[in-house]
């Protein structure tokens, strides 16, 4: 064997990365001892870093410093098949007794494999709900109806006084909190600055409108006071309650559907009816 | 040792060994732009590691569970079990938030990297024939990549992703006739369904998973199979691969690539704090959080439905909502220009042969034009997304803004894919070598109208023809025959990447690398190993004696121990050389 | 924001040309926009008797400061609302904040270090007070409960300041602010005031207990900023993230790259 030593700079590298797995070890352990006293997510991710870096810096200059570095070819037969090939392939492919032959059998099992596929399609209709509305009418139906009173977030029902000028209520339907289309708010406004008469009336200048944008679905819940406008938080459609929620800028096209009220003979709000439009973003059949 | 012996082991079972061989000297191409795929492939195991852990503690479900842990202000309130089960993750499950946003981090890297690698495929044109099915199966990765993306994204349950998923169900409902069906075949109800988190739970983990890992399998064995493509160069041509080997080099950078991609991941996930959702709080329909942004490879579509204006139109009674548009029409026909480019391209050019050697981008104006456009395009939109957050740094009022957007997501594109096809075309005629070097000269005959014909027919298929400097040389080595290319012209000698049985297989291969390049037999090994082959040699000489002088002194050392403990009999002199077993004959 | 602030500083500083500045500012200062909508409470007015006393501190400081945007009397004028019914909250909110006097003409006054001392601002409050009206007096902030507070801001805070209190656009150039600089009692006052575009919170809608318990919220989001998984990047949510992601994979990894993907010799 060669009596040569290693170059300087082979020894270098050597070290180099010797230095690195150690330093990447000491992250491991680093890692370890910061998890065993407690944890904490700065110091267990720089470890891990470290830890990496380490590895990742020793094989780097590994594989560039100590490994052959010339350059190597290797050849490519290309894709074009050898027509040889080609043909002898397709004839036993197309056999006499090859199966690909027996038109009426492979049309009849055709026909039975797409039977199959088909009926494997059914199981996929109980992702949809049985027994209930359809979607549409699903989309279309609120939890809001005749004599629903109108509650805030936390179940209270509300009173014509507890939705002071200057301020946005948030309103559920009551017994619905959770649901999807049911949110509204509730704004006093004064009668005599509408430009635009609230298509649902309302009461002593109290309107009570859809929460969700017309334009995505997104809660309108910006109430920019003075100005009477609200602004969606999402992709920035502002609706001017002053002119029966009509868009006024950003990208929804439509305005906010409005919640007929009244107050009931128990002194508190309730609604007279469902939405004007069903609430929430357009879709096919929407009015 | 033992390694060796299980090697064997198998190998008398499964006859790994060819394949192996095979396998070991597959050839690399030598340039940063091939690992650019690599770094989507390691963030995905990132992604796959680091998500196994957190399904351990996750808990995929509507149903109402009371938090309890070290979150003071969440302390005590009843949340969805899901969105509960991440805050005890993020706070009282130990290292569990770097592990959340490691796998955060991890799936934002993915998307980048997957973007990188595209654009790079496009722009070099590697997406033509014979690889136009790795294409269409990298694009399948893409809609995969960000439709888990957007899954896990919405798997916490909180206010922020709450309003995302009500979002994207907008715009599946804006679909005419099917799209409320759709919401609730997907939803299994109207919007904020119990069945959600756990059906969204069972795509994000799955479904979507395997058949990522399916296709990533494809695409790397298409890879394997077809071969990796190259850039033109000395020595390149449409029948070769030129670069490194598999074994030992480009294992050890593609190694350190990995390690050094989970480096950047833990560090961004223990540093960088990402999507905090104890701080967003939970979803409730009602309510909502401001700014409202998805995670970046979705924000396009929120930037195009913000940027779109509010324009609905009724078909027979039925109405279109607005974000159709920029929603469905807009994403879906992102997704079909992409899968369709190929053939497109195909069609428009008449190009119909095999490409093994790469467009460099220039080569292409139109192409480089329309790409740049595209990303111009969706980087606007992205940007656009963020609208509210930017009207606020800069206090500007927001519908102004917005307005600017409008017309720059127009006119920002064409200009700059006008400019990006006059610099391609100039750099294409002009032979300078960068931007930096282009002259005036260049760009004005860039502006006129082709002197040449229209570019991608009638190009040279091979760059370098035989040139006189050009031979191979084959000699054998024992029982094996061995070649190489060299150009004395440039200095240039490159190995054939693997020892073959005899003469007419070495021949075939080199005849096949090179098909026009006369050969030479080299009796023996050859004379005068160039620069190159030298230095290699040295260095594995040295590696080779310092693993021998290791073994040497190791062994010396222990006979001395020996000999200390028993000294009853001399033994052999310590033979240390069966060094470099894997010598492959390069001296 | 910091500019601002800065800005407050370097007048600080240097009081005698923060003086001579100040007053070159209030004369130029345009209308100020605070939204001319006086909350009327059904209180009685209440006026404590007007002492126009050129000795009484307050008067002097109003006179200096605050008179020529909202007149002498605090009727307002063409450059500055009424003061009359404000109420203490609004005028300490005001003023306490930085916000008020006006340092410059701008649309939506920001906060910036306050002018006066907090003897002095009392001495104004009591002073804006005696113009008559009531109007919200300076809530006394208690402790709250922080889960209670919790659901409270998600539902009326979070829309317009964020869910992490990092503050939004609304229209036409205006802010709400972020969270993190105002005190208890400030965060407090704003509730029951609504200043600028924002809605208010009178007692109706969340009583005392509430607003203790949101207070309790908001100084938790802001003093100990909860980034227990590192750098918070503004609290700006996913857009943020992504242009940190972007930056770790050309700077970092596409970096790596370059120098991993080549041939040590080439």
């Amino acid at each position: 064997m060669s009596a040569r030593r290693p170059s300087a700079s082979e020894r270098a590298a050597s070290r180099r990365t010797v230095v690195a797995f150690l330093v990447s070890a000491a992250g491991a352990v680093g890692f370890a001892v910061t998890y065993a006293v407690g944890g904490d997510t700065r110091w267990e991710g720089v470890c891990l870093a470290v830890a990496f870096a380490g590895l990742a810096v020793g094989l780097a200059i590994w594989g560039r410093r100590l490994v052959p570095v010339d350059g190597y070819v290797e050849e490519h037969e290309g894709f074009a098949p050898p027509p040889t090939e080609q043909a002898m392939t397709a004839a036993v492919l197309a056999a006499p007794d090859s199966p690909v032959r027996r038109r009426g059998l492979v049309a009849a099992l055709g026909l039975a494999l797409s039977a199959l596929g088909a009926a494997a399609l059914f199981p996929l209709r109980s992702l949809l709900p049985f027994g209930r509305a359809d979607p549409l009418q699903a989309r279309r139906d609120t939890p809001w109806g005749p004599g629903v009173r109108l509650v805030t977030a936390d179940g209270r029902p509300l009173r014509l006084q507890d939705v002071p000028a200057g301020t946005a209520v948030g309103i559920f339907p009551e017994g619905h909190l959770d649901t999807g289309d049911g949110p509204a708010f509730a704004v006093r406004l004064d009668p005599e600055r509408f430009s635009r008469p609230p298509s649902a009336g309302h009461v002593n200048g109290l309107v009570v409108y859809s929460l969700l944008c017309t334009h995505a679905g997104c809660p309108v819940r910006i109430y920019l006071k003075g100005t009477g406008q609200v602004l969606c938080p999402c992709h920035q459609s502002s609706f001017d309650l002053l002119a029966d929620a009509r868009p006024v800028a950003g990208p929804a096209a439509r305005a906010l559907p409005g919640l007929p009220i009244e107050v009931g003979p128990d002194g508190f709000l309730r609604a007279t009816g469902d939405f004007t439009v069903p609430p929430g973003a357009g879709f096919w059949s929407s009015p | 040792m033992i390694t060796g012996r299980l090697a064997q082991a198998l190998d008398d079972r499964l006859r790994l060994s060819p394949i192996t061989r095979r396998a070991l000297v597959k050839v690399f191409p030598d340039h940063w732009s091939f690992m650019l795929g690599e770094i989507a492939l390691y963030s995905f195991i990132a992604l796959i590691l680091t998500g196994v852990y957190l399904t351990f503690f996750f808990d995929a479900s509507s149903a109402d569970r009371v938090y309890r842990g070290a979150y003071a202000p969440l302390d005590g309130a009843t949340t969805s079990a899901a969105y509960a089960s991440t805050v005890r993750l993020s706070w009282d499950v130990r290292a569990g938030l770097l592990i959340r946003q490691t796998h955060h981090w991890a799936a934002l890297v993915f998307v980048a990297a997957i973007v990188l690698h595209l654009a790079r495929v496009f722009f070099t044109g590697a997406f033509r024939k014979p690889r136009e099915l790795n294409w269409l199966i990298g694009v399948t990765m893409l809609t995969l990549a960000l439709a888990n993306g957007f899954t896990g994204y919405s798997l916490p349950d909180d206010l922020l992703s709450g309003l995302g998923l009500r979002i994207i169900t907008s715009v599946v409902e804006s679909i005419p006739l099917v799209g409320a069906w759709l919401v609730s075949l997907a939803l299994g109800g109207e919007f904020p369904s119990d069945e959600m988190i756990p059906r969204i739970f069972v795509a994000h983990v799955l479904l979507v998973p395997a058949v990522l890992v399916a296709l990533v399998s494809l695409h790397m064995g298409i890879l394997v199979r077809q071969k990796h493509s190259q850039f033109p160069g000395p020595g390149r041509t449409e029948h070769n691969v030129v670069g490194s080997r598999l074994w030992p080099s480009y294992t050890l950078r593609t190694l350190a690539l990995f390690a050094w991609v989970l480096a950047v991941l833990f560090a961004l996930g223990g540093l960088i704090q990402i999507n905090p959702v104890w701080l967003y709080g939970p979803f409730e329909p009602a309510q909502s959080t401001a700014p409202a942004q998805p995670d970046w490879y979705v924000a396009w579509g929120d930037g195009a439905l913000r940027l779109f204006p509010p324009l609905e139109f009724r078909v027979a009674g039925h109405l279109v909502p607005a974000p159709f548009f920029p929603g469905v029409v807009l994403g879906g026909l992102t997704f079909l220009v992409l899968y369709a480019w190929p053939f497109v391209e195909r069609l428009r050019t008449g190009d119909r042969r095999q490409h093994h050697l790469l467009d460099r981008p220039r080569d292409h104006p139109v192409r480089m034009g329309i790409g740049v456009a595209a990303l111009t395009f969706y980087a606007v939109l992205t940007v656009a997304a963020g609208d509210d957050i930017i009207a606020r740094l800069l206090r500007v009022p927001i519908y102004d803004l917005l307005s600017v957007f409008q017309v720059l997501v127009l006119v920002l594109p064409i200009l700059a894919g006008a400019l990006a096809f006059l610099t391609a075309r100039a750099l294409h005629r002009g032979g300078a070598a960068g931007v930096g070097e282009l002259t005036r000269a260049d760009l004005r005959r860039a502006a006129h109208r082709s002197p040449h014909p229209p570019e991608g027919e009638g190009e040279p298929e091979t760059p370098a023809l035989d040139r006189p400097g050009e031979r191979i040389e084959l000699w054998p080595e024992g029982d094996l025959w061995r070649w190489r290319y060299r150009d004395e012209a440039r200095h240039l000698v490159i190995g054939g990447n693997r020892a073959l049985r005899s003469e007419e297989e070495a021949i075939s291969a080199s005849r096949l690398a090179y098909p026009r390049v006369d050969r030479v037999v080299v009796p023996g090994p050859p004379p005068a190993p160039p620069p190159g082959p030298i230095r290699a040699a040295l260095r594995r000489w040295g590696r080779a004696a310092a693993v021998g002088s290791l073994l040497l002194a190791a062994l010396v050392e222990k006979r001395r121990d020996r000999r200390e403990r028993e000294r009853v009999d001399g033994p052999t002199p310590p033979e240390p050389a069966e060094e470099a077993p894997t010598g492959d004959g390069r001296t | 924001m910091r500019h601002s602030r800065a800005a407050a500083r370097r007048l600080t500083l240097h009081p005698r040309r923060m003086l001579a500045v100040g007053a070159v500012l209030v004369l130029v200062a345009g209308p100020v926009a605070l939204a001319p909508e006086p909350t009327p409470g059904a209180a009685a007015p209440a006026a404590s008797a007007p002492s126009s006393n050129p000795a009484d501190r307050g008067t002097e400081l109003y006179l200096q400061q605050c008179a020529s945007c909202h007149g002498e009397q605090g009727r307002g004028t063409q450059r500055g609302p009424s003061l009359i019914g404000v109420g203490p909250a609004s005028v300490d909110f005001q003023v306490s904040t930085g916000r008020m006097p006006l340092s410059r003409e701008e649309q939506q006054a920001r906060r910036a270090e306050p002018v006066f001392s907090a003897d002095d601002i009392g001495a104004l409050v009591g002073h804006v007070g005696s113009f008559g009206g009531g109007g919200p007096q300076i809530p006394r902030v208690a402790p709250g409960n922080l889960a209670s507070g919790q659901e409270i801001f998600a539902a009326n805070c979070a829309p317009c300041h964020g869910a992490t209190g990092a503050g939004t656009a609304l229209t036409d150039g205006w802010t709400a602010p972020p969270l993190y600089d105002a005190t208890a009692t400030q965060v407090a006052e704003a509730v029951r005031v609504g200043p600028g575009l924002m809605p208010v919170f009178p007692s109706q809608v969340l009583d005392d207990q509430q607003v203790n318990d949101l207070t309790a919220y908001v100084q938790r989001l802001r003093g100990e900023r909860l980034d227990r998984g590192g750098n918070p990047l503004g609290r700006l949510g996913p857009l943020a993230e992504g242009l940190v992601a972007w930056v770790a994979v050309l700077g970092l990894l596409v970096a790596a790259a370059r120098w991993l993907g080549r041939r040590a010799g080439e």
